[in-house]
């Protein structure tokens, strides 16, 4: 981190405020709310890591919260363990329990992964309830009031705060971590197109799984932390679904997904309700729930990405003109061209035998084989429907075949059957899609950084590569642009240029040259034949028969999910059967 | 961008200011749930403080200077630490009294504790209040344990009596809400059923915002339970009423420990004809012999002359009766401060019968009054009087009808 | 063997008042593809008005269905047109977080204006509670009644969508909602019609329960959580799903609640409920557009 960045350095001074203002004034209400503040931030930015990065919106944090408390209080109940050590154990439970949860879970989409996590939250809550014996039941648990650091017990205020302070600033700084590393990449593409994201090599389970359990941990330590302040706990209060709807509120309204929204979101709205409910006091009950409810619902209709997605930019581009920002680091030297020739040109790479796809009755693909040599480009074609894209899907692992096998020679010679879309991607096999699947809100750059990021974890290398391979296929100008403004041939090279930052053996071309016009038709080809030179060999679905004839090596024709015939482009464009397959029999008839 | 700090400090000015002019009169919280589903419970006991309090002052307040209740309302526990939070800081009460709702009184005690201030239990029952091995916290009114006893005593001294049975020979069933209220009742009065033979056939708890018991009167019902036992807020009291009849299930007898059990709005509710015979144990309510509970009968005059209607329940008595004992030894301390509180606390000497709920008053290590007990009660015609023990009692326990 | 007949038929009739709350959420799930968390809350308004109106007019709750269902369309069609359409396009997040904060606004509000004081209708006639005799089992008259009415307005719902224009309308934007727009449907009155008939069946549920069942801020949190079980079980969108769903988690929560322990038989169908998300999340009847 470099200090000397006004980024950091006002983030810093900004972040001492919260501790400066209580102490300044000294008042207990004062440090009440503070303390609350940080309790709050650091559990919104702990949510933010699921909720914002990962985009499942879990509406049950709570669960992991209410066992960190519960866990820590009883084994201070029971075992005489001090909470400091405590905390951990019931980190370690919510990591379990996390687990648990979200493996079957993260299938299901928006509201259903929302309803699931409430779902759990309420049957932790009754069982807490339930098993009284063991939990203090509805009655709630008291904390044995052992006065002392080792116990986080304090009869004055200010270490409370120190301590609450000290878990937001860890929650920002894993925050920050995650952001910046690979795993933040990888969060944001699995929010925005898993199947995109799959086919770069993100094992998008595992990667969500991670962000889960750094969330959990977070929560749960925060949870035993508030069981210390409060030293009453019941599973009313610790297992809420108001808390976990709060949190997430003020993710949501400083802005999900950003670093400091959380943060933000919770300094803004909590003492507006706070304050709120110590002024109206009987009154006003209902008026806090009540704030919360209208500023959330404000806020949806008018800034949904919140205020650091609002504002963010235009502040930080205040911020930079500060002193300090002028900094350049070091760029590593890595490149995508391979350090030297290989010595297999010409021997296959990709191969599939005797494929068979149904759908139901459908048989999708029957009896495929066929074999891409290494350093070659083939062309596929056929009429629509035939099935080729559905061979593309088996070639790349979207689709399992219902019988016969594919297998890929590694660099080191072995052959392998990879059988999900990440494996085929680490295996090699790049591939692009017939429907552009960009990852919209990312710049062009940060796009084609996903794919570099299947071999090295370092972002900074991840954006050489990224720049090298937009030289590759004219995306320079356009590397800052967010991708949804590209056009649709600038999207095309962009879906190639993904493909290619992956480092891939063998490039799967579905349709890139689909709804260009004449002048990016030509550009697309001088792309591909610079993309065979550094050593990728192709495979390329295409109806522009002007480009399919100049650049393939071979042409493969695939009719009614058969191979209608395989030989050099001449054979294959004179033969009757493929202008019969293409064009009809009357055709055929009327030129012969 | 940072405009929040500004306002904060503001804020903390103005709280500052506010509680420095609080220094001319003595600050006593008062702490019970005004608002939620217990609130018309906690508002009567309420009462019965304020009549206390207002009594204190016309006798010269504390230390010369006149008492001023500071309200807080906590409708759960998390908001009971928070009220009592403000209270022993912002407000800087001299002590806190409450709070009706063992829920309540658990979680703000701890943090009166740890704040070094006086908290005064007068009317919530459940032991473990008094049994944390806190120094600050006393309790005037009878305990869970005690209620319990009293269940039971009803059943052996005046319901297997009246059905002329042996008390081993009936089913019981116990059923409570499932706080801390109903399960320590419910707890005791396993044990101490058992410690007299009896056969306890279902312990069955529910949650107090339940919208429908009618799985578990079914269970009851099964068991083929005679009495039953019920230890429940206002709602779960009607509601359990309500669908006893419609599931066509009726016990030999039923006896509440306190509650909905106790409540005029109850029996508006359900029905006086429904409720005939019911019987409950409770804290002295206002159909009590003036001999067992001297000063009755001026503090309903008093009731009525300030609030214009009758009293809703015994909560108001037990509250009252409870508060006096506090604030005059309050009076009679050196200081304010908890050390020398205590120390008059201790000092408290008052023989059983001789305060206004029959109550005596001495209080043991642990801030709990040993001369505290319950009495037992028969809803009849829609009035509830009191039938045990024998001095204080006003009529006879009758099970000629049960609902 | 009594017994459990009994609790069977406690939990059918119980079903049939779970029906008439769940089959709002379903239509407007089906349709306008919204999760309204705020469905607990509307019941929650519907049963103050009933309540309001019983104290001030003296009507008996089952007349005051009718401008109870009056009321709760126009704010099902408010709440569509101002909050829910101006999100239409946007992320599903969002729009979870806007139903969400009006549930805890009316929530909130409710509990200002009302406090959480506990409030019963006045049912002088009786009308709506008691119970009659069936053989040796005894059922609540109120349940017997609303049982029957949600019967009724399953089938007229389903009569209604399928005989009548506008019916098919509602249908043809559930099923393909460009296709509509490019048929000349006005795609978002439609929306609104359908959210608005929604909550109108909550109007109704309200009436009907209202003798039997107490008013207070949370209420709608009771058979809110329950509703989305229904609703996914049956698989979203179909009538008869919410109907059959209701009835099956009607008496799941009758036995759980006898054979297992009152207080557990939440867990019993929430276990339910996150089983059918995992492994069969279009649910029983489910139109194939489940929650994935």
């Amino acid at each position: 981190m470099n200090f000397l960045h006004p980024r950091v350095y006002l983030s810093l001074a900004a972040l001492s405020l919260l501790l400066i203002i209580p102490f300044s004034t000294g008042s207990n209400f004062v440090f009440h709310l503070f303390i609350l503040i940080c309790s709050y931030a650091a559990l919104a930015t702990a949510w933010n890591i699921v909720g914002g990065f990962a985009g499942q919106l879990s509406l049950g944090h709570a669960v992991f919260y209410g066992a960190g408390a519960y866990v820590s209080t009883l084994l201070m109940l029971h075992l005489n363990l001090s909470p400091w050590i405590g905390m951990f154990v019931g980190a370690a439970v919510s990591i379990v329990l996390a687990v648990i949860i979200s493996w079957p879970c993260f299938r299901l989409r928006g509201p259903f992964f929302a309803l699931a996590t409430i779902a759990v939250l309420e049957v932790i809550r009754l069982l807490v309830i339930n098993q009284h014996d063991f939990t203090g039941g509805a009655a709630g648990l008291a904390v044995p009031l052992k006065i002392g650091a080792e116990w986080m017990l304090f009869r004055a205020r200010w270490p409370y705060l120190l301590i609450a302070f000290g878990f937001l600033v860890i929650t920002l700084l894993v925050s920050w971590k995650i952001k910046h590393s690979r795993l933040g990449y990888y969060l944001i593409a699995v929010r925005e197109r898993e199947d995109a994201a799959q086919a770069v090599g993100v094992n998008a389970v595992k990667v969500k799984l991670i962000a889960v359990v750094l969330s959990a941990a977070l929560t749960s330590l925060i949870g035993s932390f508030h069981a210390m302040y409060l030293t009453f706990i019941e599973p009313g209060a610790m297992f809420s679904l108001e808390l976990s709807i709060q949190i997430a509120m003020f993710a949501l309204i400083g802005g999900l997904g950003t670093l400091s929204g959380p943060l933000i979101g919770t300094v803004i709205v909590l003492p507006l309700a706070e304050l709120a409910r110590g002024w109206l006091g009987d009154a006003g009950s209902g008026v806090h729930g009540l704030v919360y409810g209208l500023v959330l619902v404000a806020f949806v209709l008018t800034i949904p990405q919140g205020l650091v997605g609002r504002f963010g930019e235009r502040v930080s581009r205040w911020v930079d003109k500060l002193p300090g920002s002028r900094t350049s680091s070091p760029k590593p030297k890595v490149s995508i061209r391979a350090a030297h020739l290989s010595t297999t040109i010409g021997a296959p790479i990709l191969v599939a035998e005797n494929l068979h796809r149904y759908f139901g009755g459908l048989h999708a693909t029957n009896d495929v084989s066929l074999s891409v040599k290494e350093g070659e480009i083939v062309g596929v074609i056929g009429p629509n429907g035939a099935g080729k894209t559905t061979v593309f899907n088996q070639l790349s692992g979207f689709i399992q075949p219902s019988s016969g096998v594919v297998k890929v020679r590694t660099v080191d010679g072995q052959w392998i059957s990879p059988s999900s879309p990440a494996e085929f991607a680490i295996a090699g096999i790049g591939r692009t899609f017939q429907i552009v699947q960009p990852f919209a809100d990312l710049s062009v750059c940060e796009n084609i950084m996903l794919g570099a990021f299947m071999h090295t974890r370092d972002p900074e290398e991840a954006r050489q590569i990224a720049c090298e391979v937009a030289a590759l296929t004219d995306l320079t100008q356009l590397l800052d642009s967010r991708a949804k403004n590209l056009t649709v041939g600038g999207m095309k090279r962009l879906e190639m240029a993904r493909a290619l930052a992956t480092r891939p053996r063998v490039l799967l071309l579905d349709e890139v040259m689909a709804g260009l016009n004449p002048t990016d038709v030509t550009k697309a080809i001088e792309i591909i034949r610079r993309v065979r030179a550094t050593g990728v060999s192709v495979l390329m679905i295409e109806h522009i028969m002007q480009a399919t004839m100049t650049l393939s090596d071979r042409i493969v024709v695939i009719s009614s999910g058969a191979v209608l015939m395989d030989g050099d482009p001449q054979t294959v464009v004179s033969n009757p059967e493929v202008i019969e397959a293409y064009l009809g029999k009357e055709y055929n008839h009327a030129t012969a | 961008m940072k405009i929040m700090p500004w306002a904060i400090n503001g804020v903390a000015a103005l709280t500052l200011s506010a509680s420095l002019t609080a220094y001319a009169d003595v600050q006593i919280g008062a702490l019970y749930p005004l608002s939620g589903g217990l609130a018309l419970l906690g508002d009567e006991s309420y009462r019965g403080l304020e009549i206390a309090v207002a009594e204190r002052n016309a006798a010269g307040g504390l230390k010369g200077e006149p008492i001023k209740l500071v309200k807080a309302d906590a409708v759960d526990a998390a908001q009971a630490v928070s009220a009592a939070r403000r209270l022993t800081s912002s407000e800087n009460v001299a002590a806190v009294f409450g709070s009706y709702s063992s829920a309540l009184s658990f979680a703000a005690t701890q943090v009166t504790e740890l704040a070094g201030i006086p908290f005064f239990e007068l009317g919530a029952v459940a032991d473990n209040i008094t049994e944390r091995g806190l120094q600050n916290v006393y309790r005037s009114n009878p305990t869970a344990r005690d209620f319990a006893q009293g269940t039971i005593t009803a059943i052996t001294k005046l319901v297997a009596p009246q059905l002329k049975v042996n008390p081993t020979s009936l089913k019981i069933a116990i059923i409570h809400e499932d706080a801390l209220y109903g399960t320590t009742i419910a707890a005791f009065q396993k044990e101490l059923a058992l410690k007299e033979g009896l056969q306890v056939v279902e312990v069955l708890p529910y949650s107090a915002k339940a919208v429908d018991l009618s799985s578990l009167i079914l269970r009851l019902k099964g068991a083929g339970a005679d009495v039953v036992l019920q230890t429940s807020y206002q709602n779960d009291t009607t509601l359990f009423f309500r669908q006893i009849r419609e599931a066509g299930f009726a016990p030999k007898a039923v006896i509440g420990a306190g509650g909905g059990y106790s409540m005029q709005d109850t029996v508006k509710v359900v029905g006086a004809e429904n409720i005939e015979g019911v019987l409950d144990v409770d804290f002295p309510q206002f159909q009590t012999n003036e001999a067992g509970a001297p000063g009755i009968a001026a503090f309903a005059e008093a009731y009525r002359a300030r609030y214009g209607s009758e009293p809703r329940s015994g909560h108001s008595l037990i509250n009252y009766v409870g508060a006096k004992v506090f604030l005059d030894a309050m009076a009679e301390a050196k200081s304010l401060d908890a050390e020398d509180v205590r120390e008059a606390v201790k000092a408290i000497d008052i023989p059983i019968g001789r305060t206004a709920a029959n109550i005596g008053a001495k209080f043991g290590d642990n801030g709990q009054n040993e001369r505290a007990q319950t009495t037992i009660m028969q809803w009849q015609q829609g009035v509830l009087k009191t039938v045990y023990p024998p001095a204080a009692a006003v009529a006879q326990a009758t099970l000629a009808s049960q609902p | 063997m009594e017994i459990f007949l009994q609790l069977l038929l406690n939990g059918i009739l119980l079903g049939g008042t779970l029906a008439i709350i769940s089959i709002g959420l379903t239509l407007i799930f089906g349709i306008v593809r919204v999760v309204n968390f705020a469905h607990g809350e509307f019941l929650m308004i519907g049963m103050y008005a009933v309540y309001l109106m019983n104290q001030h007019f003296g009507v008996h709750p089952y007349v005051a269905i009718i401008p109870a269902v009056a009321l709760l369309f126009m704010l099902g069609a408010g709440m569509q047109r101002f909050i829910i359409q101006p999100l239409l396009a946007a992320e599903g997040h969002i729009q979870i977080f806007a139903t969400v904060g009006v549930s805890i606004a009316l929530m909130n509000a409710a509990l200002m204006v009302f406090g959480a004081d506990v409030m019963t209708v006045n049912n002088p006639s009786g009308l709506g509670t008691g119970s009659v005799g069936i053989g040796p089992l005894r059922a609540s008259t109120g349940q017997l009644l609303t049982f029957a009415v949600s019967l009724a307005l399953v089938g007229g719902l389903h009569w209604f969508l399928h005989n009548t224009f506008l019916g098919r309308a509602v249908r043809a934007t559930a099923q393909h909602r460009n296709a509509a727009l490019l048929m000349g449907v006005n795609v978002n009155r439609i929306y609104i019609f359908a959210f608005g008939l929604g909550c109108a069946c909550l109007g109704l549920a309200s009436g009907m329960i209202a003798p039997q069942y107490p008013v207070f801020p949370t209420f709608g949190t009771f058979f809110v959580l329950t509703a989305f079980v229904i609703v996914v079980l049956g698989g979203l969108g179909s009538l008869s799903g919410a109907l059959i769903g209701s009835i099956l988690i009607g008496v799941v929560d009758s036995l759980a609640g006898y054979y297992i322990a009152p207080d557990l038989k939440e867990v019993v169908y929430f276990m339910i409920f996150l089983a059918i998300l995992i492994f069969r999340p279009t649910g029983l009847f489910g139109a194939g557009r489940g929650s994935e």
